[in-house]
């Protein structure tokens, strides 16, 4: 059934539909009031804020396995840089780069942790920040989306399937590939494998892009810190993080020291203790006995430290 | 070296400050200077070296048993009451209430509906003595240098297995975080982390003290108040019912690693306790979670803690009221613990001339 409605056909607004507006991961054009790009779904507050700064903020990616934590990891980061008043510190660009950190330690905080991302990018949680440190000349701009690591695998297995994985991971700035350590440590080889591949595909991506002769200079070398996550239930990560992946990833670290030239490992833990909980239905859960964030900050000030400074947006 | 009288004279000018103000504890060295443990010439059947001894590395305790009192003189039980009035504080009989207050159940999720959330209980606590301070780095090396490590009547039977595990970072019997059998330098006064539970409970047995159960502790901090019958009101934190970065060691403080024991002075508790928050977690004797908790699974049996470390990232994760749970076999960096000593362990002399004259019926805490 249709209805009949009023729309209102304003000059103003019909001249604003014909100019287009570029989205700022994938590049294609949208209209001046879509909410996602039609293209890859990534929000176009981004490309708007771009837009009304002069400077190209860099893209960072956090990538995993489903459960490895990225979802904690990176609102704990935004969190804790959000609320720290020396070394490195973040300042939001925008209300929905709030969320992520908000859901986290809400979660958290409730004795929780949050529920999985979703794989649909138009629900996943968006970052845009401005770091400062003693060690930065000048404001640091970054754009970090929380991404599910199923829509990443899917991505990497077939594709096209989410365009908007491919087109971040070929234009960001640094990479951090979060191993959940206590799967690692348990002798199964998934962690190893999603992480040979997602290495193999971002060289593949670079390659890519220096064929097309993109960015040339700034895609070479591009850094990634491999983080150990859920290092609290296995202490060992944390004297020695080299020497765990030597031991229990073996083919990831040859791929690392053999194919990245920009690499480091790091391990880090948020909850001091877990344990289960029984819901609804009998559904176990894990949930975190307490918070204590350990070596959250240190594989990202790392990256940071190797990130080229942003770029100046081209005047029209 | 640390020479025996200067110990001994420090801790008599530290017990006539007490009557002003609370004492710091065991002198720590300078910095610069690596601690050596004072060392002890004991003549046999010589007594008094004996109980210079046992007081100069925190075994007071043990001489206030009823098996070893009645061979001490009066001079010498005076100095061993002076010793445990400075190290420890007295928590008198009462009530606490266990779990989750009633005023921190009100919170709910974003679709309405509630927070699951500890059910509470009161429980009825004895008159306890419980230690100003947590063990510091300097008191467990008195036990690492006396052999405490070798003494295995005071480890609990089942670890036997675990113990040779129990090194630090060059092989040497001690905390996990100490090199060569010795704390890192500087942090003779800084609480012991890197413990165990069973590394904490032998150290208390060698001390004659124990771990506190739950309610003591959790009584100690938050000093309860009957309202009336049945009606207790207990503080959130130590000195109040809100958190201020300068009385406490959590993250919010940016310190980021443990700090003296006799820092944080402005978060004392009633009863002139320092640092229940914030610093380190404190192991307590009894095991996490409670059994009527049939949502809950733990990975391993684990013991409890209390008190939040100086990287808890929430405040609500501080309260005296918080309980975390850890297996007791980890030596995390930031778990140390404190000790109890039950009036019920003094000899009834000792109890009159600390209560002065009133030796009431002691009880262990029981559940009401």
């Amino acid at each position: 059934m249709s209805r009949a409605c009023d729309v209102p056909m304003d000059s103003y607004r019909l001249a604003h539909y014909t100019v287009q507006v570029e989205c700022y991961v994938c590049g294609g054009g949208n209209t001046f009031d879509a909410e996602l790009c039609r293209h890859c779904q990534a929000p176009m507050a981004l490309a708007h804020q771009v837009n009304t700064q002069n400077v190209q903020p860099g893209l960072v990616a956090v990538l995993g396995t489903s459960g490895a934590g990225k979802t904690v990891y990176l609102g704990m980061l935004m969190d804790m840089l959000s609320r720290r008043n020396f070394g490195l510190q973040s300042l939001v660009r925008g209300a929905f780069s709030v969320s992520l950190q908000q859901i986290t330690t809400s979660a958290l905080a409730n004795g929780e942790f949050p529920t999985k991302t979703p794989n649909e990018p138009d629900r996943w949680n968006w970052v845009h920040s401005q770091l400062t440190s003693p060690n930065l000349r000048r404001p640091l701009e970054l754009i970090i989306p929380d991404m599910s690591g199923e829509a990443v695998l899917e991505e990497i297995d077939h594709p096209r399937t989410f365009p908007v994985v491919r087109s971040f991971l070929s234009k960001s700035v640094g990479v951090v590939i979060l191993v959940d350590a206590v799967r690692l440590q348990r002798g199964g080889h998934e962690q190893d494998h999603f992480t040979m591949k997602l290495l193999t595909f971002l060289s593949e991506l670079e390659a890519e892009n220096n064929r097309q002769r993109l960015r040339l200079k700034r895609h070479s070398g591009r850094p990634v810190a491999v983080v150990l996550t859920k290092a609290d239930q296995c202490e060992k990560c944390f004297d020695d993080p080299e020497g765990f992946v030597k031991a229990c990833g073996s083919g990831m670290w040859r791929h690392c020291s053999e194919s990245i030239d920009n690499v480091k490992i790091f391990a880090a833990g948020v909850a001091g203790a877990s344990a289960y909980r029984f819901g609804v239905g009998n559904q176990r859960r894990r949930v975190p006995l307490r918070v204590e964030p350990r070596g959250i900050i240190e594989p990202f000030e790392w990256l940071i430290s190797k990130v080229p400074a942003n770029g100046r947006r081209r005047s029209k | 070296m640390i020479s025996l009288t200067k110990i001994w004279e420090y801790g008599r000018q530290r017990w006539a400050n007490w009557r002003r103000q609370p004492t710091k504890p065991e002198p720590a060295p300078a910095s610069s200077e690596p601690f050596v443990a004072p060392v002890f010439t004991r003549a046999a059947n010589d007594a008094g070296s004996l109980v210079q001894e046992f007081l100069a590395v925190g075994r007071y305790a043990l001489l206030l048993r009823p098996q070893i009192i009645e061979n001490l003189e009066d001079d010498q039980i005076r100095k061993t009451i002076d010793a445990l009035d400075a190290q420890m504080a007295l928590s008198p009989v009462g009530d606490v209430v266990l779990g989750q207050p009633i005023e921190d159940c009100d919170d709910f999720d974003t679709d309405g509906t509630a927070v699951a959330t500890v059910q509470s209980r009161v429980v009825h606590v004895e008159s306890i003595f419980l230690d100003r301070y947590a063990v510091t780095n300097c008191q467990y090396k008195h036990f690492v240098d006396g052999g405490g490590y070798e003494e295995m009547g005071i480890w609990e039977e089942d670890v036997w297995a675990a113990m040779l595990d129990f090194v630090d970072q060059t092989g040497h019997p001690g905390p996990h975080y100490w090199h060569n059998g010795t704390f890192p330098r500087g942090q003779a006064d800084h609480p012991v982390v890197g413990v165990s539970w069973y590394e904490a409970t032998a150290y208390a047995r060698w001390c004659g003290k124990r771990l506190p159960r739950d309610a003591e502790w959790t009584k100690a901090a938050c000093w309860p108040v009957t309202i009336s019958p049945g009606n207790l009101q207990q503080r959130k934190f130590p000195w109040g019912e809100i958190m201020e970065n300068d009385r406490a060691n959590l993250w919010s403080a940016g310190i980021n690693s443990t700090v003296p024991t006799d820092e944080f002075e402005k978060g004392i508790s009633v009863g002139g306790l320092l640092q229940m928050v914030g610093n380190v977690w404190e192991w307590m004797s009894g095991p996490y979670g409670t059994p009527d908790d049939v949502s809950l699974a733990l990975p391993v049996p684990m013991k409890s803690i209390r008190g939040g470390a100086f990287d808890t990232y929430f405040d609500n994760q501080a309260t005296c009221h918080f309980q975390s749970g850890e297996n007791p076999l980890h030596r995390k960096h930031n778990i140390g613990f404190r000790l109890v000593l039950g009036i019920c362990d003094l000899a009834p002399r000792a109890a009159e001339l600390i209560y002065g004259g009133s030796t009431e019926p002691i009880t262990v805490a029981t559940e009401v």
